[in-house]
């Protein structure tokens, strides 16, 4: 492991931020910290870049102890989701303004920011000033800046929360890629479950201060480990244990042990298979057509169900429909939610 | 290609880091508040015992005794408070007048009155008064032409001098509670069928209340902590700030002068922190994205605010202009030809104490801009728990009168108690008083520049291997850059033209131009204490032009930053 994050835990009055947090990231890596906010991945970000105070636990970069080291000297990059460039400053002195600290040679300054430039596709804007410039050219010049001084890690706080849609998911592509041909170890914070599984070798998904799983994206989505993380990672249907003997029996095969209320079904809703039906359990409540898939929402003795599915969509409101799903596409996971479920 | 990073050789044995930065940040915060300590606290502290020092070197409460036994005091408190209250009540109706006529009304030539608002700022404060001789005094135009004698010395004057010389700040705060009232409020009014009086008392009103009050506060502080107008044109009508003149510089009674400033720091303090309060109060009230009130002309209203507003700057211009012309002229008001003869200033030093004072002036607003700005540095990195009292103590000297923080300078630095005596009659002492004295307006307004400054820059300069210093000055400074310059150039035209702090200051061998206005005009030279004021004039003036060149040249280069 690269770097190391040892139970770090953060607390701010009462408020636990985060609660005996390890984390890790390999050489080259691309790892996402992804949770709802308040969920303290910001907080560790912040830990990690020198930013904030660590009450206990400790970060290491190969095994070098960082805790006690300001940012300043840590050496890593960091990108807000604000951009936060100089305002008073140039492109071009922007982007130097590590290597100034640095007290790298001019020519050489020069030529980095050129070349940085030419790596984020906006050699021509060297001599504009960050208010002159796209949402999406700052966060690229922020980029360049955070990158220039090869930093030893890459924290990305949000990066592209600011940005229009179209934008956002050209720059996703375009960090990716870039990190990819600099193999800078990268962690980034978001929110967004969609941003997380497209750019990211690993998720660490994180709620109230603790990790809750981590894992490739695959595992995320189709092994979540709990309720919070198979409905964080896009939609799903949960269903109760209780339920799932009732009325689909045969997903009980591969149940592990426990009390009912331990574990749920997680189904997602493209792993349904609907059959018209006169004598069918459920009901189609609604049909929305969005494009590329379908949605239809269902009401039958397992709750409301929803279902996603491709092609021309034959089933109305009112309709009677009989469900199907097969075992392997059921995952059973921890209820570590202590609202009862409906 | 690899520039190395900072700190890649970092070796575990650093267990602790030895920063640099933590001691930077403990620096900014220490020097400023050494000196606040030794240029505030500590005089304050002294003025206090020395107001309990009794005439046998005992403590006690014996001086205040005699004070409240004596009818000399009563009767200058009560003239304060009667004629602070009655500038008050004036001035601030007057600069509502102003501010309304200046925010929502329609009418050409408002340029013109916000020139006049701006001509007392630039003025010592015995100008209005000097100007109030020329026109209304013994020798004045109105006697000469009319043979009408008035007494313009005593109450009358005061209130007439005061009123103009309160009137600016009146006008600027209440401008500034009605600048951020949504037009959005009126339009939804307007189409509820509400007319324009009704909307006046619902909508206004309400939202100006708090202004009123702390624009009450503000000049009945200034009134009766003022000294220049008192002097010259408050004659035999005592007020508590000459009280405190006459008992140190007549008397030599520096403990009963000490017992006066207390008395004097009692309603100052008072009414300082009700002003604070409804300061506060106001701020909760602001909004963002306001859409700015575009008042359209309507002859009921336009017509008589225009003409008002006119009146009140026509007032203002002739008492401020009369002394400007009136030292041009060779024998006022007998003799109207040209003239330059009075600016030769025939008082011992002439212009040595102009000079003098732009030099004091620049010190000043140069250690004070950097010592604010320091402060402001260091209270980033300070914890909670220290940064909040140290605020409180930097918003402090605004409620200590000038007199009284002078009187305070002079039981401090010139007793031979303490090496701080080697500061007695410099420059420097000069400079400093009149930093602290105006500490908290200097200190204010650089911390509504960082209250604006996103700490992610100084986030991504510090992740980038930037240590506070560097931080400070190539990515905060520029930021702030504005505010600086409004700081260095109000310490410098407040430094140019203030006389309370300094007159107990002066010494024969160094003097400063208030203080020399003040001397030509008791010798009798009244021409060439008018010559002296507008040279005064001229300069802090000229400051003033400067000031709005800087800040605008700043908002262009910004401007040109931001594409627009």
């Amino acid at each position: 492991m690269y770097l190391t994050v040892s139970n770090a835990t953060k607390r701010y009055g009462a408020f636990v931020a985060l609660d005996d947090v390890s984390v890790s990231l390999k050489k080259g890596e691309f790892v996402s910290l992804l949770g709802p906010s308040g969920c303290g991945k910001t907080t560790l970000l912040r830990i990690i870049a020198g930013l904030t105070d660590i009450d206990g636990g400790d970060v290491r970069i190969e095994d070098v102890a960082m805790s006690d080291m300001p940012a300043r000297k840590r050496g890593f990059g960091i990108v807000f989701q604000s951009y936060s460039l100089f305002p008073n400053m140039s492109v071009a002195e922007n982007i130097a303004y590590g290597l100034k600290v640095r007290k790298a040679p001019s020519e050489q300054i020069r030529a980095r920011v050129k070349e940085l430039l030419e790596i984020i596709k906006l050699p021509d804007i060297i001599d504009k000033y960050p208010g002159q410039l796209s949402g999406g050219q700052q966060q690229r010049v922020a980029l360049a800046r955070a990158i220039a001084v090869d930093p030893k890690v890459l924290l990305l706080d949000e990066p592209l929360s600011a940005l229009d849609a179209n934008v956002r998911a050209s720059l996703r592509h375009e960090i990716r890629q870039l990190q990819r041909e600099l193999k800078i170890p990268t962690l980034m914070v978001t929110h967004d479950q969609e941003e997380a599984m497209a750019m990211s070798d690993r998720i660490i998904c994180m709620n109230h201060g603790v990790v809750v799983q981590v894992g490739t994206p695959e595992e995320l989505y189709h092994k979540p480990a709990t309720r919070f993380v198979a409905d964080f990672m896009g939609s799903s249907n949960l269903i109760t244990t209780k339920l799932i003997r009732e009325t689909l029996p045969n997903l009980m095969s591969t149940r592990p042990e426990g009390p009912d209320e331990a574990f749920d079904a997680c189904i997602r809703p493209e792993e349904i298979s609907l059959v018209e039906d006169e004598s069918g359990v459920a009901t189609v409540t609604s049909t929305s057509f969005l494009g590329n898939l379908n949605r239809i929402d269902l009401d039958g003795p397992f709750g409301h169900l929803l279902v996603e599915t491709h092609g021309p969509c034959s089933f109305k409101t009112g309709q009677k429909v009989s469900v199907d799903v097969k075992p392997e596409a059921c995952t059973w996971v921890l209820n570590d939610e202590t609202e009862a479920v409906t | 290609m690899s520039v190395e990073t900072v700190g890649a050789q970092a070796a575990p044995t650093f267990r602790k880091w030895i920063d640099s930065d933590k001691a930077l940040a403990a620096i900014c915060v220490i020097v400023p508040l050494i000196g606040l300590f030794l240029f505030f606290i500590y005089p304050m502290i002294i003025v206090f015992i020395r107001s309990i020092t009794t005439a046998d070197g005992t403590y006690g409460l014996a001086n205040y005794a005699e004070i409240l036994a004596s009818k000399g005091f009563w009767r200058a408190t009560q003239h304060s408070l009667v004629m602070g209250g009655t500038t008050t009540i004036l001035s601030v109706f007057l600069g509502f007048i102003i501010a309304l006529g200046l925010h929502r009304c329609a009418f050409p030539g408002k340029t013109l009155i916000r020139v006049a608002i701006v001509l007392p700022l630039i003025a010592p404060s015995l100008v209005q008064a000097l100007g109030l001789i020329f026109i209304l005094g013994r020798n004045g135009l109105i006697s000469q032409f009319s043979g009408v004698e008035m007494e313009i010395y005593g109450f009358w004057g005061l209130v007439i001098a005061n009123t103009l010389y309160g009137l600016p700040q009146a006008v600027m705060i209440i401008s500034a509670a009605l600048v951020l009232l949504d037009a959005r409020i009126y339009e939804a009014a307007d189409v509820l069928g509400s007319s324009p009086l009704r909307q006046f008392r619902d909508l206004t009103l309400p939202a100006v209340t708090f202004a009123l009050l702390s624009a009450s506060f503000v000049v009945f502080t200034i009134t009766i902590t003022d000294f220049g107008n008192a002097a010259v044109i408050g004659g035999d009508y005592s007020v508590l700030a000459t009280e405190i003149y006459s008992q140190v510089i007549g008397q030599r009674n520096f403990n009963m002068g000490a017992v006066v400033g207390i008395m004097l720091l009692i309603p100052t303090i008072l009414s300082y922190y009700i002003e604070r309060q409804a300061m506060k109060r106001q701020k909760t009230q602001k909004a963002t994205n306001i859409h700015s009130y575009v008042p359209r002309f309507q002859a009921i209203r336009d017509v008589p605010m225009g003409i008002l507003n006119f009146l009140i700057a026509a007032l203002i211009l002739s008492v401020i202009g009369i002394v400007i012309y009136a030292s041009f002229v060779k024998l006022w008001p007998y003799n109207f030809d040209f003239t330059l003869k009075h600016y030769n200033i025939t008082l011992a030093g002439g212009y040595s104490s102009l000079w003098m004072t732009i030099w004091i002036s620049i010190g000043a607003a140069v250690a004070g801009t950097l010592a604010v700005f320091t402060l402001a540095i260091g209270l980033r990195h300070t914890p909670e728990m220290i940064a909040q009292p140290v605020r409180i103590l930097a918003a402090m000297p605004a409620a200590v009168p000038g007199m009284v923080l002078g009187l305070a300078y002079i039981l401090t630095f010139n007793s031979t108690a303490t090496p701080l005596y080697l500061l007695y009659g410099t420059a420097t002492l000069i400079a400093v008083i009149n930093f602290y004295h105006y500490h908290t307006q200097a200190y204010l307004t650089v911390m509504t520049g960082f209250r604006q400054f996103p700490s992610e820059l100084a986030e991504a300069g510090s992740a980038l291997g930037a240590g506070i210093g560097r931080i400070s000055t190539t990515i905060i400074a520029p930021f702030v850059a504005p505010m600086l310059v409004s700081v260095f150039f109000f310490l410098f035209m407040r430094s140019m033209v203030t006389l309370s702090a300094v007159v107990f200051l002066t010494t024969p061998q160094l003097t400063v131009a208030a203080v020399t206005i003040m001397r030509l005009d008791d010798a009798g030279l009244t021409s060439q204490a008018a010559a002296f004021s507008t040279a005064v004039m001229a300069v802090v003036g000229l400051a003033l032009l400067g000031m709005k060149g800087a800040v605008s040249l700043l908002a262009k280069r910004n401007s040109r930053k931001s594409g627009s």
